[in-house]
């Protein structure tokens, strides 16, 4: 593994943790929330499982001597995470534990948006030069399945009932289509990863991408907002994020952090 | 089933008779079943509690789960807190189909539970201030209910009995989970130790309050007693306290942790544990709705429960357009 | 509560198979709005734990049940001569022509020859 491969490789990795990592973050934080009994238990299954993909990736870096996976996950400032910043975006107005105003709309929206992205790239990672990786991508796929279907459900039925409903659900689009540009983005060393035989190319995935929600749109009569989603809040792939994020990793790291002598949690 | 070959034209007393025989024979009785009033209501105040404690108790805990110092941890406190809204799922699907005769739903056991008609576990009004605390709530407070739900599964009530042993099976999870919290813990840093130490301090007496003030035999209290003729359960709430402490007691000074009352201890001769009352004035209070966290944990399942109507409006919607 | 709240709590009773080969068995109900919502949930809320090769969803007013005083239509005498236990005396019957006949070729099990 030459220098340059193990940068880049990497880079690709805190991409992959960090993404999966914020976004089960934000999903969890509606344990207890959910609009109804039997959906807060289904959501909070996918949650788990996004933060288990985020621990196999953070574990490949603790692999390639990058430090412990936990301290990769609570001890690194905002600037160091790699994930896109839609995925960092609260739930809603609020605390999760003081008058959460959280906007299940959006919540919808970013899952199905991220979870078809998802499964395209694991499935080009499958075909990733860095072994490892490629088998967990094979492994993390099995799950896939199961978050697209309940994702897709969603969507199709909000999109298709009330006017209030589908309001709701045009505006989270909306808001998605302006930063979900950053998700599909590889950041500045996308050519290498691609050059490096790491994962395929980022035109390739995002229209891939644009192509199945294009499909999906049809379905319920909706018309892609412009050609392409947008990066409007910083491209977090390059360390720019929100304040959203400061306030999650304070929280996600709180009693990590509190007692620098413990050796055991 | 004993010798009636029709019910159509008995008689309630006969009815209720067959009805005892049946109670008395360990068979179990199902939704449908003919069952007299007075179970059926003793079933739904049991249950409708059961299962909403297990909502409310999510809350308590999901503080914790993004704190949770590890990724373990992270991952393990959020399929507890997930478990235990599942179990509330099971038990609430048990009560709502015992409702139906009331005509009845899901959405009438929200209203009476923002309204605070309807109770939950004292446990679950009470603050969680730090991480020892969701150490000692799954220790503990998991523990404590395991002994009440173990003692409940060979419950007369089908339907219940079914949801309990799937509950039990979950619970052994937390009750591993827990030990594991307070293991860490109590191998910990001085500082480690304290935050332990304190979360106890502060569960001690809620967790005795748990069981309930003492039954029948000491004080004549009728649900108990109910509960007991329709076999719904088979041990008093004292009963129950004793095997706590007779559990737990020995494991907590095990781990160098000491127990917030210089009374306790097992009195050899009457066979039991002798402790601190606890002041079952506050109890009353706690479970009416007036603990120290239940108003704001009641204001969070109401608005995110209102916030998120247009959802459930429109999947009616949906399906209907669907049909 | 704009919307007549039945509509969206359904109830959908649960069925699930372990493993190819095996029965359908009954496991738990759940409210959902419709079938498609019912199996997402369905997943999660019954099988988190445990593996499963099929999961079906049914909703309950499909289902016609039994009362209670239908179930006592279950009541029913022994018959013997159509169960296998009726028929013990076989082999004894059986052993009684090897000895009358002195053959030491046939063999006689439990199950008869
Ligand atoms: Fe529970
Ligand atoms: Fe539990």
């Amino acid at each position: 593994m030459t220098p340059e491969y193990k940068e880049v490789l990497t880079e690709l990795l805190f991409q992959l943790a960090d993404d999966d990592f914020i976004h089960a973050f934000r999903g969890s934080e509606w344990l207890g929330l959910a609009p109804h009994i039997e959906e807060d238990v289904a959501f909070s299954s996918i949650n788990q499982d996004t933060m288990g993909h985020a621990v196999i990736y953070y574990k490949l870096l603790e692999d390639l001597g990058m430090g412990a996976a936990d301290d990769l996950a609570h001890l690194r400032d905002a600037s160091a995470f790699r994930n896109g910043v839609l995925l960092e975006f609260k739930n809603g107005s609020g605390e999760y534990l003081d008058s959460p105003q959280y906007d299940w709309a959006f919540t919808v929206v970013r899952h199905l948006f991220y979870d078809v992205y998802k499964k395209i790239k694991l499935e080009a990672l499958k075909q990733s030069n860095y072994e490892p990786l490629a088998n967990a991508a094979r492994k993390i796929l099995t799950e896939q399945t199961y978050h697209l279907m309940h994702w897709q459900t969603w969507f199709r039925q909000l999109m298709q009932s009330t006017e209030e409903s589908r309001a709701r659900m045009e505006q989270a689009l909306l808001r998605c289509w302006e930063d979900m540009g950053g998700v599909l983005t590889y950041g500045q060393y996308g050519d290498e990863m691609t050059a490096l035989g790491l994962i395929g190319s980022e035109e390739a995935l995002k229209n891939t991408w644009l192509a199945e929600i294009t499909k999906l749109f049809s379905e319920v009569d909706y018309k892609k907002p412009s050609d392409e989603p947008k990066m409007a809040h910083g491209n977090g792939r390059n360390g720019e994020h929100s304040a959203d994020l400061d306030h999650a990793l304070k929280i996600l790291s709180e009693v990590y952090r509190s007692d620098s002598q413990a050796s055991g949690w | 089933m004993s010798d009636v070959t029709s019910l159509a034209h008995l008689t309630d007393e006969e009815k209720y008779e067959h009805f005892m025989r049946r109670i008395e024979n360990d068979e179990k009785i199902e939704a449908e079943d003919w069952m007299p009033d007075d179970y059926r209501e003793q079933l739904i105040k049991l249950i409708t509690m059961h299962g909403i404690s297990e909502i409310m108790g999510a809350f308590p805990e999901k503080e914790w789960v993004p704190k949770a110092p590890t990724l373990h941890r992270k991952l393990a406190i959020m399929a507890k807190v997930q478990d235990e809204m599942g179990h509330g799922q099971l038990l609430l699907r048990v009560a709502e189909d015992l409702l139906k005769p009331y005509g009845k739903t899901r959405e009438d056991i929200m209203q009476d539970l923002f309204s605070k008609r309807l109770k939950f576990h004292n446990v679950f009004h009470m603050p969680s201030p730090t991480w020892g605390d969701a150490a000692v709530i799954a220790w503990l407070v998991d523990g404590a209910a395991i002994l009440s739900q173990t003692m409940m599964l060979k419950t007369s009530y089908g339907p219940y009995g079914r949801a309990l042993k799937r509950i039990c099976q979950e619970e052994s999870f937390h009750s591993k989970h827990g030990e594991s919290l307070v293991l860490s813990l109590a191998e910990g840093t001085p500082e480690q130790r304290r935050m332990l130490q304190e979360a106890l301090n502060r569960w001690w007496e809620p967790l005795l309050m748990f069981f309930g003030p003492k039954s029948s035999k000491e004080t004549g209290h009728t649900n108990v007693d109910k509960n007991l003729k329709y076999k719904l359960r088979s041990k008093t709430n004292e009963e129950l306290r004793q095997e706590f402490l007779t559990k737990y007691v020995p494991k907590i000074k095990l781990l160098g942790l000491s127990v917030p009352d210089d009374t306790l201890h097992f009195d050899e001769e009457k066979g039991e544990w002798i402790y601190q009352e606890p002041d079952w004035q506050k109890f009353k209070e706690i479970i009416k709705g007036n603990g120290p966290k239940s108003d704001e944990r009641l204001a969070l399942r109401r608005s995110s429960y209102e916030n998120s109507q247009w959802v459930r409006d429109a999947l009616a919607e949906y399906r209907m357009a669907a049909v | 509560m704009s919307q007549d709240q039945s509509t969206f709590y359904e109830e959908y009773e649960v069925f699930s198979r372990k493993k190819d080969g095996m029965p359908l068995e009954h496991r738990f109900s759940l409210l959902a709005p419709n079938a498609e919502m019912a199996l997402i949930l369905a997943k999660e809320n019954f099988f988190r734990r445990e593996p499963i090769a099929d999961l079906w969803v049914v909703k309950r007013s499909n289902i016609r049940k039994m009362t209670q005083e239908e179930r006592l239509a279950f009541g029913r005498l022994d018959k013997a001569y159509r169960e296998t236990k009726g028929y013990a005396d076989l082999v004894a019957r059986w052993r009684a022509f090897k000895e009358k006949n002195g053959d030491q070729e046939v063999e006689i099990d439990d199950a008869g020859i």
